[in-house]
């Protein structure tokens, strides 16, 4: 008789063909949730190119956002990653001597198409900036109604639609006993919701958030993340961050940008356990920038 | 193990210091002892003409004899003759500089507006009422000579600048991440100044209107040249209207002790208006600083 | 100019450091208990077991430095896997440590002077060696992140199978005495620990590839040749 051998069963648990010392193309792991994000809305940018006068900042960027995900973009300052999403809600081209060319898409339409309504692109692709700004003259109620007041939109039910607004930010509990008083007494992660809040009341179809929680304290910046998490159900969301930290907890998949341009995008997970660009590797390790 | 003290103050230093506070101090008090007894002459020789019945009720008598009567005309012409020129310089001078911060920004045409707002801010105003007499005076623009509406021209034109100047400088204080808010919610640009800058930049705008109202009350000079003068109280913009200035200016040099009295008692009543109206822009100023 | 994070890349070199080191403190162990076994050396064979306690400590040591990484360092990518991939090398280390006090504790029970097999004593001997040989690559390999002296442990450890199953048909063949046949007995059990080892040092390669590819691919072993199943 012989003895059994000791060795384990032989299971090859990789996709590819075998180790080999260069790094090689891994296909991302996680199951795609089976296409019950028809709701959702993508973003495209194709191509894109952005100017500060004559400084190239955006050098032929091409990402897809998926519907009801959240991208992260992450890189060194000046990589360019605030301006990209800049470029998506046309925020870019209010900066004196700025301008953008390229092709951005939400779903079928061009943004960037000659006579589109900038107001109209906004309207549909929010965005919430890095520094809480509620409007200092108005009150909590009217921050939240403030979107619709200044597009000139109508609501069949204003009130119902702050409080759902405030609900969904998780705020309504914390001010529904003060909704007349200045939107500027909230702590700061209060006001960031807040402000949340107010772009989420005008019902956009994609939300950006420049770096949203980067004032604030570490619990607000937690609240934060589960909020992204919560809305990307409703929305297509793209953060931008300084902060990998915060990429790899709360992104789906993550843009890494480097002097204007794209050079890794990828499932989060793989970006943080296995980077194919040795750059990526670099920034994301911390050994530079 | 000792430590050893801390090194003291030299006596020198102590000195200079001494020496410089005094001297600073010594500067202060030159510089308010005229304004103190400005103010003292004031109320030292307006007070008795506050005390004269119907002083403030009835209309200047124009007559060198008998009663000289009150200065009625005068404060209502002057009152009505300001807000006019308010009227017609406030929204105006806002709008500049609503333009020269939205829109204008950093062009050469905003910088050329700019450097012509600082101008007018240091012509004498005597200019701007010969430019009215020139203008309109004397070609009897409107059906009349001199005539309290044009009297209100030359007030605005000198108030121009002075509204537009602080409109400007309120209006950079918006920070520009509330525009930016505006904007990315998708509101067109008339509607970010309207319903956000405007509101946030509203108690500062309300003060620097308030200083250049307290300006345009005091001004003598435009006036001589466009309004002239009547005794009588009157309403109609079209004709000649008492004012507070120039009731000072031809009571003051009259030989009559009691007229001269009456002028003191005008610039009195004159400080007094523009005191009220400095303590109202305080007011509004320090109000939205608390909120 | 200092690159970034190098007090963090300083601890984590000397974390791997300290792992691969456990290495050389299973060979040391493993050289003696061999020896024991060869000469019957009671004493030597207890100073392996008490020796082991050095490896029990090391083990502590790096896991303590491995959850200290983790929790101030965060450390993502190539980093990450580095410290996952020490902790697998030194429960490696551990088990290592724990087959030679196992082969150390058989000296004693084989008896003083039992007659020997040379045919299963030369096969012990030429085990020993490829076990030692292989812990060394594996150290070299890993420390090198070279993947091709991780695969090659693979080809190796194929050998160190085969003689044991060779050791095992000796014993059972090796004749009537008793005190031998014991003996041999225990040469089996010695030889299954050595084999342990062998398996110990191919999980060190799979470390050494995943490290380097990011992939964790379990290292195909050659099975059973059907004509080696004989059937008493």
């Amino acid at each position: 008789m012989n003895p059994p051998d000791t060795t384990k069963e032989q299971t090859d648990m990789s996709t590819a063909g075998g180790p080999s010392p260069d790094r090689p193309e891994v296909a991302p792991q996680a199951p795609k949730a089976a296409d019950a994000k028809k709701t959702g809305h993508a973003v495209n940018v194709k191509d894109l190119n952005a100017y500060y006068g004559n400084q190239h900042a955006i050098k032929n960027v091409t990402i897809e956002f998926p519907a009801n995900e959240v991208t992260a973009l992450i890189g060194p300052s000046g990589s360019g990653k605030s301006t990209v999403v800049r470029c998506i809600n046309r925020m870019h081209e209010e900066i004196p001597g700025a301008r953008a060319e390229g092709c951005v898409t939400l779903d079928e339409l061009d943004i960037y198409a000659p006579n589109v309504d900038v107001t109209a692109v906004r309207r549909l692709i929010g965005m919430v900036f890095q520094k809480p700004n509620p409007f200092p003259t108005m009150s909590i109620f009217d921050n939240v109604a403030a979107g619709l007041r200044l597009t000139g939109t109508k609501s069949s039910d204003l009130k119902a639609l702050v409080h759902s607004s405030l609900q969904s930010v998780g705020l309504w509990d914390e001010v529904k006993d003060r909704l007349n008083e200045p939107g500027i007494g909230l702590s700061g992660g209060q006001q960031q919701r807040l402000c949340i809040a107010r772009t989420v009341a005008i019902e956009p179809e994609v939300i950006l958030m420049d770096e949203p929680a980067s004032a604030l304290d570490p619990i607000s910046t937690l609240k934060i993340e589960e909020l992204v998490d919560e809305l990307k159900e409703r929305y297509t969301i793209v953060i931008v961050t300084h902060n990998m930290q915060q990429a790899a907890r709360v992104a789906n998949s993550t843009v890494f940008m480097l002097d204007g341009e794209v050079i890794e995008h990828d499932e989060t997970n793989k970006m943080f356990t296995n980077p194919s660009d040795e750059r990526t590797e670099r920034y994301v390790t911390g050994k530079f920038g | 193990m000792s430590a050893t003290a801390l090194p003291q103050i030299s006596t020198r230093r102590r000195l200079t210091d001494k020496v410089m506070r005094g001297s600073l101090l010594a500067g202060t008090l030159i510089a308010l002892i005229p304004l103190i007894l400005i103010i003292y002459y004031l109320i030292h020789k307006g007070l008795s003409a506050w005390a004269m019945s119907g002083f403030f009720t009835t209309d200047p008598t124009g007559s060198f004899f008998g009663s000289p009567g009150g200065i009625r005309s005068a404060i209502l012409g002057s009152l009505e003759i300001v807000a006019l020129a308010t009227l017609i310089s406030i929204p105006i001078g806002i709008g500049v500089a609503l333009y020269l911060t939205e829109f204008g920004k950093d062009s050469w045409f905003a910088n050329t507006v700019r450097y012509f707002v600082d101008v007018m801010t240091g012509v004498p105003s005597i200019m701007f009422g010969l430019f009215i007499y020139i203008v309109l005076v004397i070609g009897r623009f409107g059906g009349s000579g001199f005539a309290a509406w044009k009297g209100a021209v030359a007030i605005s034109l000198l108030m121009l600048p002075i509204v537009i100047r602080s409109a400007e400088v309120v209006l950079l204080l918006v920070p520009s991440s509330l525009r930016e808010a505006a904007l990315a919610l998708g509101a067109p640009r008339w509607r970010v100044v309207f319903k956000v800058v405007l509101p946030t930049s509203a108690s500062g705008l309300v003060t620097g209107s308030l200083l250049a109202i307290a300006r345009g009350m005091g001004e003598t000079a435009p006036l001589l040249f466009t309004v002239s003068t009547a005794f009588a109280l009157t309403f109609s913009l079209n004709q000649q209207m008492n004012t507070m200035p120039f009731l000072i200016y031809t009571d003051i040099t009259s030989p009559r002790a009691a007229i001269q009295t009456i002028a003191w008692g005008t610039a009195l009543t004159l400080v007094a208006i523009v005191l009220i109206l400095n303590l109202l822009a305080r007011f509004v100023a320090s109000r939205s600083r608390m909120a | 100019m200092q690159e970034t994070r190098h007090q963090f890349h300083e601890s984590l070199r000397a974390l791997e450091e300290q792992a691969l080191d456990g290495l050389e403190l299973v060979i040391q162990q493993l050289d003696r208990a061999l020896e024991a076994i060869a000469y019957q050396d009671v004493e030597l064979a207890g100073m392996v077991v008490a020796d082991d306690d050095r490896i029990d400590g090391r083990y502590l040591e790096v896991h303590q430095g491995i959850l200290s990484l983790l929790a101030r360092q965060a450390p993502v990518a190539g980093d990450l896997r580095i410290v996952a991939a020490l902790l697998h090398v030194i429960r490696c280390v551990e088990r290592m440590g724990d087959q030679c006090v196992n082969i150390a504790k058989l000296v004693p029970l084989s008896g003083y002077e039992a007659p020997k097999d040379k045919d299963i004593l030369d096969a012990i001997e030429r085990m020993g060696r490829l076990a030692r040989s292989q812990v060394s690559q594996a150290k070299q390999a890993f420390a090198g992140r070279n993947t091709e002296l991780a695969q090659d442990l693979v080809r190796q450890d194929t050998e160190i199978n085969r003689l044991n199953r060779e050791i095992f048909r000796r014993a059972v063949e090796v004749g009537d005495n008793l005190d031998m046949r014991e003996w041999a007995m225990f040469m089996i059990l010695v030889a299954r620990c050595l084999e342990r080892i062998g398996d110990n040092t191919v999980d060190i390669a799979e470390q050494t590839v995943f490290v380097v590819t990011g992939l964790f691919r379990e290292f195909a072993d050659t099975p059973t040749p059907p004509e080696a199943a004989a059937t008493p």
